[in-house]
């Protein structure tokens, strides 16, 4: 049996593409397939998982697949070390990425790349799932199509069926590709933070006691009351692009801090010249942009979440030396 | 002096939510708690926020809060100021405050809250308003406008989307009698944050109908939520009013407030337009969708103004 592991984020696909897999590798007789997804109740954005399992014998277990034969990302925000634990021996990792990695289990792919091209939109799951029937010998790109033609609507047929091809006749390029990039944690890692430290311009707020991702139940149980504050891990890798605010233009409104759904943006303790007035916890920003729509000033833009978090690394770098 | 956004607290009652990005109902619940303060005691149906805001075990909620049976909001509300009466904590300091969708108190949660302003009882009713069952994926409730595109009001050759009009809620429940009732958008937060304030200092139940767009069931750009909803107030085809019930105004069978009466309407048309769930619709209409928004606001004029 072939398991398959799709991380993704709520609206990219995910699941869909675990469908088609699961389709793709079932018309034959004799050959099963399940196809199933995991999530919360998070919602749109949310980092979410979707499984494929597929053989020649029928498949009893219904449980998440703990280790597969190919984990997939579809957004590289959600690789972190670590990764190789869900990896079995043998295994292939494929991100969607424009990075080209050291480790040769990795195997980036430009998948918004190539989707953007022939799709006219950022939609990564069929990529993968042309990348599927070039690496994988029980997937054939055939079936691949076939699954693309009798579970997407029509008009999405043909484009598709594009996308699939061309990632097929281009696997000579990325399947052996090998660069210098490895693995980072994302960001800063959210681990026992206190809100000070998330945010230290931030004013008082006497709010997140617990930022950690290791909650003992032991410790919060009779604590939700506002004297033990809410309880909440970091809402990381939501995001395609974030608030950057642009302190010669902000005028201190505070319109942005009104409108946040999230309460993200806060008002800056004592902003020092070159400052602006808010400030962003990027801890808990979805992106939205609504920030960015509501400023009379121009003084918040979007800016893309990968590009962002490179120039970030690019400064710590800079900075230990 | 009234709330802004200078003097407004620091503190966040409802963070880290898992809400979708540009969530308009989670904006509702994050600017009331904030005018409420640390002091409020929060009950929610099932529900979006309910959905977003308890993932155990995390807690999103810095207040106290707790999760109603889906029909119960306003008799949980009830009995939650009866237990905090018993405990003889202050009515003026102590707010309760129910948030449930336009399902969980149009349709499921009627009945408890007819009751709840039958008794009086002392608490505040706030409807997020995004127009269809948007936690279970988008199915249509009695305040779905006509027209708007749901699973259970699919677009097809024959129906553009939903065939019934929106129920008018915040008159159904002034004709209770009630306090205090209003209507609202997070398009005009201050309007919003103003009313919730005026809603805390009144004995007795109040109920604030707020709209709130959802990105996801309405089809419209994650940035848009607030524009949108000031854009709905705009053309027309919502309304910012309050009701005062004879006990708070003194005027036999209470009064009616219309805060926002503009000269001019925006484009219906562009509105409906801007959003995915309208898609459907033939200029037809569209111009059906106007005419109702002039009757009503010939009737709102004539009797509210």
């Amino acid at each position: 049996m072939i398991e398959v592991l799709w991380h993704g984020r709520g609206g990219q696909g995910a699941f869909t593409a675990a469908r088609l897999l699961g389709a793709a590798c079932s018309f034959a007789d004799g050959r099963y397939a399940l196809a199933f997804p995991s999530f919360g109740p998070e919602r749109r954005g949310a980092p979410m998982r979707a499984f494929t399992k597929f053989g020649t014998a029928p498949i009893g277990d219904r449980s998440a697949v703990e280790q597969a034969d190919y984990v997939i990302y579809l957004d590289e925000t959600l690789l972190a070390p670590g990764w190789e634990q869900e990896l079995k021996p043998g295994g292939r990792v494929l991100v969607n990425t424009k990075r080209v990695f050291a480790d040769e289990r990795l195997v980036g792919i430009d998948a918004d790349g190539i989707a953007s091209e022939l799709l006219g939109r950022p939609i990564p799951n069929t990529v993968f799932l042309g990348a599927l029937a070039a690496l994988c010998p029980q997937v054939s790109a055939d079936d691949a199509k076939e699954a693309v033609r009798q579970y997407m609507a029509p008009k999405l047929h043909e484009r598709n069926v594009a996308v699939i091809d061309h990632v097929v006749a281009t696997a000579g390029e990325w399947a052996q590709a090998r660069g210098a990039d490895v693995v980072e944690e994302p960001e800063a890692s959210g681990a026992d933070l206190s809100p000070q430290d998330a945010c230290p311009d931030a004013p008082e707020r006497r709010i997140p006691t617990l930022r950690s991702g290791d909650l003992d139940p032991a410790v919060y149980a009779r604590t939700t009351c506002w004297d033990g504050g809410y309880l909440v891990s970091r809402n990381a890798g939501w995001r395609q692009v974030r608030p950057v605010v642009d302190a010669a233009a902000c005028t201190g409104c505070l319109v942005c801090y009104m409108q946040c759904p999230d309460g993200t943006v806060y008002k800056r303790r004592d902003a020092q010249a070159g400052e602006s007035p808010v400030g962003i916890d990027l801890d808990f920003c979805k992106g939205c942009g609504i920030c960015a729509r509501c400023c009379k000033f121009g003084a918040i833009r979007m800016v893309n979440e990968v590009a962002a978090l490179a120039e970030e690394r690019a400064a710590q770098e800079g900075a230990g030396r | 002096m009234a709330v802004n956004a200078k003097n407004i607290t620091n503190d966040e009652f409802f963070y880290g939510h898992k809400a979708c990005a540009g969530c308009g109902g989670s904006l509702v619940v994050r600017q009331a708690l904030k005018v409420l303060g640390p002091k409020t005691v929060c009950a929610l149906p099932a529900g979006c926020m309910s959905a977003v805001g308890f993932n155990f075990p995390q807690l999103c909620f810095a207040n106290n809060a707790m999760i109603t049976p889906f029909a119960a909001t306003a008799a949980v509300l009830g009995g939650i100021r009866a237990g905090l009466r018993a405990q003889g904590l202050d009515p003026a300091e102590y707010q309760v405050v129910g948030f449930a969708g336009d399902g969980g108190t149009a349709d499921i949660g009627l009945q408890a809250l007819s009751g709840a302003i039958d008794r009086n009882d002392d608490i505040i009713y706030i409807c997020y308003d995004n127009e269809a069952y948007m936690n279970t994926g988008i199915q249509k409730s009695s305040l779905t406008p006509f027209g708007a595109k749901t699973t259970t009001t699919p677009a097809g050759r024959n129906a553009h989307g939903c065939l019934t009009n929106k129920k008018s809620l915040f008159e159904v429940v002034a004709a209770h009698g009630i306090p205090y009732a209003a209507t609202a958008s997070i398009g005009y937060l201050n309007d919003f944050i103003r009313k919730v304030e005026r809603a805390s200092q009144i004995r007795g139940t109040k109920y604030i109908h707020v709209i709130a767009p959802c990105p996801t069931g309405w089809g419209h750009g994650v940035d848009a939520t607030v524009d949108i909803a000031k854009d709905v107030v705009d053309c027309g085809l919502w309304y910012l009013a309050e009701y005062e019930g004879e006990q708070v105004c003194g005027r036999t069978g209470g009064k009616f407030t219309l805060n926002r009466n503009p000269k001019e309407f925006t484009s219906v048309e562009r509105y409906l337009r801007s959003q995915g769930r309208f898609r459907a619709l033939t200029d037809e209409e569209v111009a059906l969708v106007q005419a109702g928004r002039d009757a009503k606001w010939e009737q709102m004029r004539r009797d509210w103004a």
